[in-house]
C-alpha cells in the first residue's frame, strides 16, 4: 500500500473514516501553538489583500450545493453507452503510455485520431444551443456533433428536473458544469476528483466572462440563441489554452493563492508606498508583477481583489506579448468582483526588456492618460528613492533553493498562509527538472489537495510513501503545507521537518511575503 | 520628467490579423517579429517623434485590436484622431470589406480625421503575384473617392512604411493651422479630461 494516513483513524481509503466532527475535535489542538489563522508565518499585519478566508470552498461552494441537492443522481450506468462516443473505447493498459502525449497543442489535430482521444484532459465549452465555443484540442467545427451529444446529455437529465454532474466510466471522468448560457465539459483521465475538475472548469468559465462580462454574454444569447460565440472570442483561444496549461503547472491556481517575488521588506515597502502615492480618482488596484510573481499590490480602501481575478490578470499578461509593444489599454471584467461590467486596465512593462509589469486598474474608460501619468509618477518616485536598483537586483534571483531551509531529505514544498492568500515555494530541485517530472509532482500535490479538501471527508494531514518520493500534507486553520521528501526519508523525519520549516519560513517571512499591504 | 506631449493622434484600424501591430512595430522599433500570430488586447499606445522639415512632431499612435470583441470600445480610440490608418491585407478580400466599414464609420463620426488606406503584406505579393486579392487600381479608386491617401506596405521588408508615417506627419503639419488656430495645439498627456462616457463599473 502506498498511501498511509498520518493519524491511525484517518485511513480514508478503507472508508472507515470516523465522523468529521469527532475528528475535528480530536485534532483541534495544533502541535505548534499559536499557529491559528492570522498568526501563521506569512500572515499580513493589517487586513489581508484578497478575499480569502475560505477561498477554495468559496470557489466550489455553489457547485457543492448543487451536488448535495442531487446527491442521489448517478447516471453512470445509463450514460456509459453515449460516453463511448465522447471518449472512445480505451482499455486501461493503453492509458499508461499517454501521459506525455499532451504536448502537441496543434489545433489542426484530427479529432477521430487515437492521439486526440488519448489526451489526458479535454475541455469543451458550448452554448446551451449545443454550439461549440471552445475545445482544447482539435477544431470546434470538427466537434459539433460530439458537442451536440454533450448538450443532449445535459438536456436529457434536465428534463427529469435533475442536473448531470459527472460520468465515471472506462477510466475516464466526464464532468459537467452548467453556467447558463454556457455549458462546460471536462473529460479527464487523471486521478483528480470531480471537485478539482469542476474548479478548473470554473476557471475557464471566468476566463470567458472576463473577456465579455456576464451581462453581455446573457444579452447575446437572449437575442440569438444559436449565436456563434467564437466570433466574439476570436483571438482569445490562446488565453484559455494557457490557463489550462497553468492549471496543470501552477501551484497558485491549486492553492487559491499567489506567490511573491522574494524582496527585502524595506525595498518592498518603498515600492508599495511609491505605488500608493501615484493614485488617481478612479484607480482601484495597482499591481506590480515580476513574471508570475507579485511584487506588490495596492488597492482602494474597502476594495478587495479576489485571487481568481488576480490569476486571470496574471494569465492575460503572461500569455501575451501585446503589452510589450507600448502602453496597453484594455477593458477587463474581474468576474469575482463584478460580472456585470468592465474595468479598464493600463498594462505596461517598466522597461522594454524588463520582467516588471505594472497594471493599473481604473473604473473609467477615458482614463488612459491619467493612468499613464500615474505610471510616470510611480517611476519618478521609485528612482528618486533608489528602490528601483534593489528591485532589479531581486529580479536576478526570483526564487530560492530548498537547501536554504537546511532539511537534508526535503526536496520541495508548498506553503500557503491562509490569512494573506499568499504562498511560497522553492525552485524545483534537480530530480524534478524535466517538464514531465514537474507535472507529475504537481499531480501528486493535486492529489493531496483533493484529500485535504474532500467535500465530505476532509483530512487534516496525510502522509504517503512511494518509490519515488514521500509526501506529507498538513492543513491547519492558519496554513496549508505540502512537503516532498526523498523516498529514503522516514515519517518521523517528515513530521519533525514541519516545525523546522515553519521556523525557517517565520524567519524569512518578511522577504517571502507581503506583510504590510497598502491601500490608497 | 514632465508628461509627454503628443501633437497628433493617429489611430490604426482594420480587420484582425491584417498587420496593424506589425506596421507599428516596424515603424517605431524598426523590427519585424516572426512567430505565431498574437492578437492585440484592447489597444496599445506609443508616442513617436518625427522630423518634419524644421519641426519635430510627436505622433501618438493608437494600435487597436481588430477583434470584434473590442468594437464597442473603438470609438474612444478614434475620437479626436487627426489621422486614421485603415489597414487591409492585400491577400484577403474580406479585410477590404472591413476597411470600407471603418472608412464609413470615420466619415460619419470624425470628419476632421484624414484617412490613409494601407494595403499590408506586400512582400507576399512580391513572392507570388497570384496571392493578390485586392487590385491596386480598385483600392486606388476607392481611396480617391473618399479623399484618402493610398499606400501598399510591407512590414517585413519595411517597404513604404516610413513613407506612410512621414506623409501622415507632413499632412498634419500642413493642416495643423487650418483647424487648430483657435484651440491650443497638441494634447497634454497629463491633463485631466472630463469623461463624457459613463463607466460601466462603479465601485461603490
Amino acid at each position: 500500500m502506498d498511501g498511509q494516513a498520518l493519524r491511525p483513524t484517518a485511513s480514508w481509503e478503507n472508508g472507515t473514516l470516523a465522523p468529521v466532527d469527532r475528528l475535528r475535535a480530536e485534532r483541534a489542538d495544533s502541535p505548534t501553538p499559536g499557529l491559528v489563522e492570522g498568526t501563521e508565518p506569512g500572515a499580513g499585519q493589517k487586513s489581508a489583500m484578497f478575499v480569502h478566508a475560505q477561498s477554495f470552498e468559496d470557489l466550489t461552494a455553489e457547485a457543492e450545493e448543487e451536488a448535495r441537492r442531487d446527491d442521489e443522481l448517478d447516471k453512470s450506468g445509463e450514460c456509459a453507452e453515449e460516453l463511448k462516443v465522447l471518449v472512445g473505447e480505451k482499455t486501461i493498459e493503453e492509458q499508461r503510455n499517454n501521459s506525455i502525449s499532451s504536448e502537441s497543442r496543434s489545433k489542426e489535430e484530427d479529432v477521430s485520431s487515437e492521439a486526440w482521444r488519448s489526451h489526458r484532459k479535454h475541455v469543451f465549452v458550448l452554448s446551451e444551443a449545443g454550439k461549440p465555443i471552445y475545445t482544447r484540442y482539435g477544431t470546434e467545427e470538427a466537434l459539433s456533433s460530439t458537442m451536440g451529444v454533450m448538450m443532449a446529455l445535459v438536456s436529457f437529465v434536465e428534463a427529469e428536473k435533475n442536473i448531470i454532474r459527472s460520468i465515471h466510466a472506462d477510466g475516464c471522468k466526464v464532468v459537467f458544469l452548467t453556467k447558463s448560457p454556457l455549458v462546460l465539459v471536462g473529460v479527464s483521465r487523471t486521478c483528480q476528483s470531480d471537485k478539482e475538475l469542476l474548479r478548473e472548469l470554473q476557471y475557464i468559465y471566468y476566463q470567458i466572462v472576463s473577456l465579455l462580462t456576464l451581462t453581455q454574454l446573457n444579452h447575446i444569447f437572449q437575442h440569438k440563441q444559436n449565436y456563434d460565440l467564437r466570433r466574439l472570442l476570436a483571438g482569445s483561444e490562446y488565453l484559455t489554452d494557457n490557463l489550462l496549461h497553468r492549471l496543470d503547472r501552477d501551484p497558485g491556481l491549486l492553492l487559491s493563492a499567489v506567490t511573491c517575488l522574494p524582496l527585502a521588506s524595506s525595498a518592498r515597502d518603498v515600492v508599495s508606498s511609491s505605488l500608493q502615492a501615484a493614485k488617481a480618482k478612479n484607480l482601484v488596484f495597482s499591481i506590480l508583477l515580476a513574471g508570475d510573481r507579485l511584487v506588490t499590490l495596492v488597492r482602494k480602501k474597502d476594495q478587495f481583489l479576489h485571487h481568481i481575478d488576480l490569476h486571470l490578470v496574471f494569465n492575460l499578461v503572461g500569455s501575451s506579448s501585446s503589452f510589450r509593444e507600448g502602453e496597453g489599454w484594455t477593458p477587463i471584467c474581474l468576474p469575482k468582483f463584478n460580472t456585470a461590467g468592465f474595468f479598464h486596465a493600463h498594462i505596461s512593462y517598466l522597461e522594454p526588456a524588463s520582467e516588471l509589469c505594472l497594471i493599473l486598474v481604473s473604473t473609467d474608460r477615458e482614463d488612459f492618460f491619467n493612468m499613464s501619468d500615474c505610471k510616470q509618477r510611480f517611476l519618478e518616485r521609485l528612482s528618486k528613492r533608489s528602490a528601483y536598483q534593489a528591485l532589479k537586483e531581486a529580479l536576478k534571483c526570483p526564487t530560492y533553493s530548498v537547501a536554504q531551509v537546511g532539511i537534508p531529505e526535503l526536496r520541495h514544498f508548498l506553503y500557503k498562509s491562509k490569512s494573506s492568500g499568499l504562498y511560497t515555494s522553492p525552485e524545483f530541485p534537480e530530480v524534478y527538472h524535466s517538464d514531465e517530472e514537474q507535472e507529475r509532482l504537481m499531480g501528486l500535490y493535486q492529489d493531496l489537495h483533493s484529500c485535504l479538501h474532500h467535500p465530505t471527508r476532509p483530512l487534516r494531514s496525510f502522509y504517503r510513501c512511494s518509490e519515488t518520493e514521500n509526501l506529507l500534507a498538513w492543513v491547519t486553520s492558519g496554513f496549508e503545507l505540502y512537503l516532498c521528501f526523498s523516498p529514503l526519508g522516514t515519517k518521523a523525519l517528515a513530521v519533525s521537518a514541519v516545525n523546522k520549516l515553519l521556523k525557517w519560513i517565520r524567519k524569512e517571512e518578511d522577504r517571502l511575503f507581503i506583510l504590510s499591504p497598502l491601500t490608497y | 520628467m514632465s508628461a509627454m506631449r503628443v501633437d497628433a493622434k493617429v489611430v490604426m484600424l482594420g480587420k484582425e490579423s491584417v498587420g496593424k501591430t506589425s506596421l507599428v512595430e516596424r515603424y517605431v522599433h524598426h523590427r519585424f517579429l516572426v512567430g505565431p500570430y498574437q492578437n492585440t488586447i484592447g489597444a496599445a499606445f506609443v508616442a513617436k517623434p518625427i522630423q518634419v522639415g524644421e519641426k519635430v512632431i510627436t505622433l501618438g499612435i493608437w494600435d487597436t485590436a481588430g477583434s470584434e470583441r473590442y468594437e464597442a470600445m473603438s470609438r474612444i480610440y478614434y475620437r479626436g484622431a487627426r489621422a486614421a490608418i485603415v489597414c487591409y491585407d492585400l491577400t484577403d478580400s474580406s479585410s477590404f470589406q472591413r476597411a470600407r466599414f471603418w472608412v464609413k464609420e470615420l466619415q460619419n463620426c470624425e470628419e476632421h480625421c484624414k484617412i490613409y488606406l494601407c494595403g499590408t503584406k506586400n512582400d507576399l505579393i512580391e513572392g507570388d503575384r497570384s496571392l493578390r486579392q485586392i487590385d491596386y487600381h480598385d483600392a486606388q479608386d476607392f481611396a480617391e473617392e473618399i479623399g484618402a491617401q493610398h499606400f501598399e506596405t510591407s512590414s517585413k521588408t519595411g517597404n513604404n512604411v516610413d513613407e506612410l508615417f512621414q506623409k501622415v506627419a507632413e499632412d498634419y503639419n500642413n493642416t495643423a493651422f487650418q483647424y487648430m488656430t483657435a484651440e491650443e495645439t497638441g494634447i497634454d498627456l497629463g491633463q485631466k479630461k472630463d469623461s463624457y462616457f459613463y463607466s460601466c463599473c462603479h465601485n461603490n
